[in-house]
């Protein structure tokens, strides 16, 4: 549709800006869907204790993607604006988190950081946990009052946290926080459901059991929401009303279109993935430019269908027919029943199939039972795009793929042509992976049909 | 934008929907990007090349992306260090005594400096590209998740990208909180892809049509094998000037394709076995080929490359140690219940018959054979060895030094323990056609006395 009106590059700029900025989630959406209620237990917690000192805890759970951590966000800008004057009293914030502090030593020194501490505190960390925070938290006491000023501690991945010896952190932060000596509030974000289970008894009864859940969005409308909320542009991303008018209507009828509301539904059934979305729909701004000033529903198209591939036959839809043959021999041995075969058993079944139909073969097209060594090299492909892997039984250490490849240091082990396997495709994808393919002779199409 | 399209279009030709799919997603410096994107394709798709041939032009300071290969930094201090040297723009050299940036071991660390680098360069992005990122999986559970959310983590503009031939569904960490990437794929090239490719490296003297026939023909040999642009290039390399030699020495002419390649023909076979599976090296194809002339039988030439790779097949070693080897393959590969069938002399000799074997539901696939090399004692094997030698043995041999410098060249494995002194198990580290050659140099029917061999 012809742009009625003329847009300035700079127009165009702000308004891909904007959106791609929401659309990967580098700048919150203006408004959160359906999250009032945790949003508003969040905030209450974190008032009362910046407020009125007080210590309190508690654990907001939540699948990911439901939107945790943009709650906390949006409350702590919210105390942010509210207590910056100068009567309002001062606080200060921590965040750690279970990707990044792997062990109790390395999380209290970056506490310490976070605070703002800057005397050295060597010679107190080496000593009990306990005695080292309670030092630490002394050390904010400002001058003029005797009173410690409130900390508010956020835990990302509570359940790493957990996972630390004698989780003597939580233990710690529990402890101070229900003690009520100096006030802290403590919030553990987390996606895990069962993660009262992983707390030690005495972490335990020192927490204060106050659960708030985070839902996944309940509606295909309130899905369509969110991304309607992400694309829309308004005059405070910097562009005019006219142009933030017709770019928000062609952005209704991209998400009304086929592939985007088919998609849609399909994300929706398999796991609300609101980040997956919001990835996709990026592709519709990218070609953004003032002779194509409106989101594009071609591209867009393009790549729902793109992810809708299985990338594990995009990569093998063009091996070449040797390989090709040995995947459907593997597929034949294990219809025939056996679980388990390496690369001699393989190969073995590939040869009588060949000299089988010889006649066919030598009619139907130049196609010769490759020796044994150039087999292998073939299998050897297949094993390094991991579509052929150790054979291993339940319960057994994941093996890499260079356990098949490699030479073996160890007397033990087998020669690398006797090294079990099993293939990681299912007969139903070796047999649409041999459909598509014209250029394979007729023979080894019908064999793979079997 | 559109120039370094071109630039790149031209370079790699046949990537141009990756690299226009690539610079859609970067964008202006200033735009914002997908935190993670995920690169994948078969090997020899051009997907380190294109990307590195991308952000050399695309940033052409370097100092907003770090390229790591996965497999050079293989603990996590190593590949933080590179990250934050790359970005600082600091390089390890003699003045600053080689040092780093900055020492960083551990992931707070890490994440510390970055903020404390990036944090007023808020509005360009930074990127780290990791090359065979599959290795990051063994490095550490959160390792790969801890890069992927490193936006989050600091506040600042920053993308991943990985790029392997592993697909991404095998990447994602079992905890789960990792992103989900933006794919972009890297095809296999098409045959007039790869053909337009080779035909960029034709010799400066040669007709390129001339040479762009050649190499349809080669690659309509070839490529139902194999489908991987670097060998083909090195096969066109290597049998182009066998090709055309009968040009210069003015045997045939250039229209008389069928002439030619009739003249190749030999070379073609040894090929593809001996030089695509680099049993012989490049140079010693370029060094020992005969050359062609028509006066040349076939054969010889045949006969003058197989020799090439005379050193792997007949193994050297004295008669007895022979025999030793053959004792140790039959221990391997026969049922111990049929050695007196097989092995003991006199009156039963004349019950030693091959026996039909049962066929079982498998299709006879759990044959010895196929399943590869029992460990047997070494009593067995010298019971074995005494049987099959038809003279009787000179006492100065001695057989158990033998056996020793066996297991020291690998041709047998030790399979108990190392101390024990007494009741050696071992097992046979030969296949069957090395055996077949020694038996053959030895005299000795093998084949008799093998079980159930297809």
């Amino acid at each position: 549709m012809p742009a009625r009106h003329k847009v300035s590059q700079s127009e165009v700029q702000s308004a891909k800006q904007a959106v791609l900025k929401r659309l990967y989630g580098r700048a919150a959406l203006p408004e959160l869907v359906s999250l009032d209620d945790p949003l508003s237990a969040v905030y209450a917690l974190l008032n009362q204790t910046v407020s009125s000192n007080e210590g309190n805890s508690a654990l907001v759970l939540g699948p990911r993607g439901s939107g945790k951590s943009a709650i906390i966000d949006r409350c702590l800008d919210r105390l942010q604006a509210e207590h910056n004057t100068a009567s309002s009293p001062k606080y200060h914030t921590v965040r750690l988190n279970g990707f990044v502090h792997t062990n109790d030593r390395l999380a209290l020194r970056d506490i310490a950081r976070q605070l703002l501490i800057t005397q050295d505190l060597e010679h107190v960390l080496v000593g009990s946990f306990a005695d080292a925070f309670t030092y630490i938290l002394n050390l904010l006491r400002s001058d003029e009052k005797e009173v410690v000023p409130p900390v508010l501690f956020i835990l990302d991945e509570f359940d790493l946290l957990a996972q630390h010896p004698k989780q003597s952190l939580l233990y710690t932060l529990f402890d101070i926080a229900q003690s009520q000596q100096t006030p802290i509030a403590v919030i553990g974000l987390t996606a895990r459901i069962d993660v009262m289970d992983l707390l030690e008894k005495r972490v335990k009864s020192r927490f204060s059991h106050r659960q708030i859940y985070v839902r996944s969005v309940q509606t295909l409308d309130q899905f369509k929401c969110i991304a309607q909320l992400a694309l829309h542009i308004s005059t405070d991303d910097g562009v005019s009303a006219n142009y933030a008018d017709e770019f928000n209507q062609q952005v209704d009828e991209l998400l009304a279109s086929d592939a985007v509301a088919g998609y849609m539904e399909y994300l929706f059934d398999f796991g609300k993935d609101t980040r997956q979305l919001l990835q996709t729909l990026a592709s519709s701004v990218l070609q953004l430019s003032v002779d194509l000033p409106h989101p594009q529903q071609s591209p867009t198209a393009a790549c729902v269908e793109r992810e809708m591939q299985s990338a594990k036959l995009q990569v093998l839809a063009n091996v070449s027919v040797l390989e090709l043959c040995l995947i459907i021999a593997m597929k034949s041995l294990v219809q025939v029943g056996s679980t388990k075969y390496n690369f001699e058993m393989v190969y073995d079944e590939y040869k009588t199939f060949m000299s089988r139909h010889m006649m066919a073969v030598a009619a139907g097209g130049a196609m010769k039972i490759y020796k044994k060594p150039v087999a292998l090299k073939a299998f050897e492909t297949l094993i390094e795009l991991e579509i052929v892997r150790p054979f291993t039984t339940e319960g057994g250490a994941a093996f890499g793929r260079n356990d098949l490849l490699a030479g073996t240091a160890a007397g033990n082990r087998v020669p690398k042509e006797y090294r079990m396997v099993q293939l990681m495709l299912e007969p139903g994808q070796v047999m649409e992976l041999a459909a598509d393919r014209p250029d394979i002779p007729a023979v080894i199409r019908r064999w793979a049909q079997q | 934008m559109s120039s370094l399209l071109a630039i790149l279009s031209e370079q790699y030709p046949g990537r141009e929907d990756q690299a226009s799919q690539l610079l859609s997603l970067l964008g202006e410096p200033t735009d914002p990007t997908p935190p993670f994107i995920f690169v994948y394709g078969p090997s020899a798709t051009g997907k380190t090349s294109v990307i590195r041939s991308l952000f050399t032009h695309y940033d052409q300071s370097g100092q907003r992306y770090a390229y790591i290969n996965g497999v050079e930094c293989f603990t996590p201090r190593l590949l933080f260090e590179r990250v934050l040297n790359a970005w600082a723009g600091h390089v390890p050299s003699l003045d600053n005594k080689f040092a780093n940036y900055t020492r960083c071991e551990n992931t707070v660390e890490f994440v510390n400096n970055v903020h404390d680098l990036l944090h007023d360069k808020q509005d360009q992005t930074h990127y780290i590209i990791i090359d065979q990122a599959e290795r990051l999986r063994d490095r550490g559970p959160m390792l790969l998740t801890m890069l992927l959310r490193l936006s989050e983590l600091t506040n600042a503009s920053i993308c991943t990208v990985l790029v392997s031939n592993v697909v991404w569904d095998k990447f994602r960490p079992r905890h789960g909180g990792a992103l989900e990437p933006t794919l972009v794929f890297f095809s296999n090239y098409t045959k007039q892809q790869i053909l337009s490719i080779i035909e960029k490296d034709c010799p400066k003297d040669e007709p390129p049509k001339f040479f762009l026939t050649f190499v349809d023909a080669i690659y309509e040999v070839f490529h139902r094998n194999c489908v991987d642009l670097d060998e083909l290039r090195h096969l066109v390399t290597m049998l182009y000037p066998k090709f055309v030699q009968p040009v210069y020495e003015k045997q045939a002419n250039r229209s008389e394709f069928t002439r030619l390649f009739k003249l190749c023909q030999p070379y073609f076979s040894a090929a593809s076995e001996r030089l695509y599976l680099r049993e012989i090296s490049t140079s010693e194809w370029q060094k020992y080929s005969t050359e062609v002339t028509t006066e040349t039988a076939p054969e010889d030439v045949t006969q003058s490359i197989y020799q090439m790779a005379e050193s792997g097949d007949g193994l050297d070693l004295p008669y007895y140690t022979k025999f030793l080897l053959i004792a140790a393959f039959l221990a391997s590969y026969n049922p111990s219940r049929l050695d007196a069938q097989y092995f003991s002399r006199g009156k039963t000799q004349a019950k030693r018959r091959a026996k039909a074997v049962a066929q079982d539901a498998t299709g006879g696939k759990d044959r010895q054979q196929l399943l590869g090399p029992k460990s047997f004692n070494i009593e067995r094997m010298l019971a074995i060895f005494y049987s099959i030698i038809v003279e009787p043995v000179d006492s100065s041999v001695d057989v158990q030094i033998q056996i020793a410098s066996l297991v020291t060249l690998r041709l047998l494995t030790k399979t108990s323990a190392g101390d024990r002194l007494d009741g050696i198990k071992c097992k046979c580290n030969v296949s069957l056609e090395t055996i077949r050659t020694i038996a053959h140099s030895v005299r000795f029917e093998i084949d008799r006395y093998l079980y159930n061999f297809a």
